[in-house]
């Protein structure tokens, strides 16, 4: 883009539109790149309580992601995992296994030390089905556990 | 922008004034989307497990953090904050201090957090935040029996 330069026969600097439209650029690029990184991979149906002094998410490891969604009508909580929805945490032990092993696979390709599970519960649901999304890792033998939060409201 | 006006204009050529409006217009569009996107952060936790080990272990200043149904959070049997309070200021200073004295003694703060089953996930999610805003790092949760 740049490439253009300047008339000095007056005397004065003219204005430059070259690199103005390349700053321009750079800054868009800059802007639309931190935009879409920081999608937010959060179901709508989730309200993720706020904690300010959370750590940023840590892509480079395995991770099983935990969904657990609060129904105040029915005053139930629903387990969604890997796009399928579950009532009791019983009913997702197999495919939790399966996942944990799935994710084992991934370890030995790409050298990375440990699986963990990353547990999505609305900001409502009480603690139990939230304790039983953990006991559910244990019962898997995953001790690292991750709670996700938002960083604001 | 306005004020860019070239000397000949082409009929049917590259106009370079609109461009940099729309580029501008993008931009700011784009600088507004990045201060409004919420972020998905996380706070860790390791489970509780059992290790064999025959070598001598330290003495860790172990404190407990109760979380009852009505939001009401204890550190160690003593209520701290109001069962509304989002920030847990007062939780929040004493574990700071509570840290630094561990750091001077040169032991390790190690807290398990306890919420009652119907307790709500935010008001764990509360404490976690106030545990992690102190640098406690050896923090583990359970839910109580009813």
């Amino acid at each position: 883009m740049a490439g253009g330069g300047g008339n000095m026969e007056s005397g004065e600097p003219d204005f430059q539109i070259a690199p103005m439209i390349d700053v321009l650029l750079v800054m868009l690029i800059f802007f639309m790149t931190i935009t879409s990184a920081q999608v937010l991979r959060v179901d709508k149906n989730i309200r993720l309580p706020v904690a300010q002094n959370a750590v940023r998410k840590d892509s480079s490891r395995s991770e099983i992601i935990m969904n657990v969604r609060w129904e105040p009508l029915q005053g139930r909580a629903v387990f969604t995992f890997q796009d399928r929805t579950y009532f009791s945490m019983a009913d997702v032990m197999p495919e939790l296994r399966m996942a944990k092993e799935a994710a084992q696979t991934q370890i030995s390709a790409s050298q990375n030390p440990h699986v963990r599970v990353v547990i999505r519960a609305d900001r409502e649901c009480p603690a139990l089905y939230v304790s039983q999304a953990m006991s559910a890792a244990a019962e898997v033998g995953i001790a690292d556990i991750a709670f996700s939060t938002v960083n604001r409201d | 922008m306005k004020g860019f006006v070239p000397d000949e204009i082409p009929v049917g050529g590259f106009q370079i004034a609109p461009m940099i409006d729309v580029v501008f217009v993008i931009m700011l569009f784009f600088m507004v989307m990045a201060g409004a996107v919420r972020v998905e952060n996380e706070l860790n936790t390791t489970l509780p497990g059992s290790t064999e080990s025959s070598a001598a272990t330290d003495f860790v200043d172990e404190i407990t953090i109760t979380i009852s149904e009505n939001g009401e959070v204890a550190l160690n049997d003593e209520p701290f904050d109001t069962p509304t309070s989002t920030d847990l200021k007062h939780l929040r200073d004493t574990l700071m201090r509570l840290k630094q004295n561990a750091d001077n003694a040169k032991t390790v703060s190690v807290v398990t957090v306890i919420s009652e089953p119907q307790a709500k996930y935010h008001r764990t999610v509360a404490v976690l935040d106030a545990l992690a805003s102190a640098r406690i790092e050896n923090v583990s949760f359970s839910v109580g029996e009813d």
